[in-house]
């Protein structure tokens, strides 16, 4: 029988598995699928207590972070054609220029 | 016999959920990962149908995998990423295998964790896109008003950013 347990080590996975690929990876789009898996996981651990408590609350905080993430794919997307623009590279270290001039 | 197949569609659709995670990470061209993703992200939709959520099962479908998910690849094959362009990643594999080791002993440890199962029947309502409407609109309107203004914001800076000529 499939109970919460199953989905939380399966949520606790998925996330481990985007922690990985943050850490380990240094190309920005893999990084940034990385954050919406985290995001993902953290949405079905959310889905499977809506269900075992009987409550809907963790539904509607579930379409709240799929708003969020709508919202970040698009600023960060343009952030990334912008210094693409300007580096030609989507090495993550070439984002230190987002501090801005040191003068 | 239907409690058998009910089980076992957790066991496929986690199994490419994971399987998804993995390809997202591993693969070396950002758009072999965007693919896995998408499968990953499938997945999960199936998962939310399990689990009795019908209106975040069409929202991740539509949401995610539809708009998003499009959104990614269309800037992936904007920018025209070739193989030449990726940085090489010469200890890819080391840094992988290395990650997994440091955040495994998270996953056991929060594996670890039991909840005693207490299998409730939700009625057919449950989840559906006028119970969602209705939780959505009496008791969470003041975070649905904040999003708005978070997308609002979001689509300005966005507008603004990709202008910005110097």
């Amino acid at each position: 029988m499939v109970d919460i347990n199953h989905y939380i080590m399966l949520s606790i996975i998925l996330f481990a598995i985007g922690i990985v690929g943050v850490v380990a990876r240094r190309n920005i789009f893999i990084i940034f699928m990385s954050i919406e898996l985290m995001l993902n996981s953290a949405n079905l651990l959310f889905i499977a207590f809506s269900k075992h408590l009987v409550d809907m609350s963790g539904q509607v905080i579930s379409m709240m972070v799929m708003g969020v993430a709508a919202a970040e794919a698009s600023i960060g997307l343009a952030i990334v054609i912008l210094v693409y623009r300007y580096k030609q590279s989507f090495d993550i270290d070439l984002f230190n220029i987002l501090k801005g001039d040191k003068k | 016999m239907l409690e058998l197949i009910y089980n076992n569609l957790f066991y496929i659709f986690g199994f490419f959920a994971i399987c998804g995670g993995v390809g997202l990470v591993s693969s070396k061209h950002p758009i072999n990962s965007a693919f896995s993703f998408i499968v990953s992200l499938f997945a999960l939709a199936g998962l939310y149908a399990i689990l009795s959520a019908k209106m975040l099962f069409a929202m991740q479908i539509i949401v995610y995998a539809g708009a998003i998910m499009v959104l990614i690849i269309f800037v992936i094959m904007f920018l025209n990423v070739k193989d030449k362009d990726l940085l090489q990643e010469p200890h890819k594999k080391k840094l992988l295998f290395s990650a997994s080791v440091v955040v495994s002993p998270i996953v056991l440890f929060v594996s670890s964790i039991y909840i005693s199962d207490n299998p409730k029947n939700v009625s057919d309502d449950f989840g559906s896109i006028k119970e969602i409407g209705k939780e959505l609109f009496l008791d969470w309107v003041l975070p649905f008003e904040l999003i708005s203004i978070l997308l609002l914001v979001s689509m300005i800076g966005a507008v603004v950013i990709a202008k910005s000529k110097d």
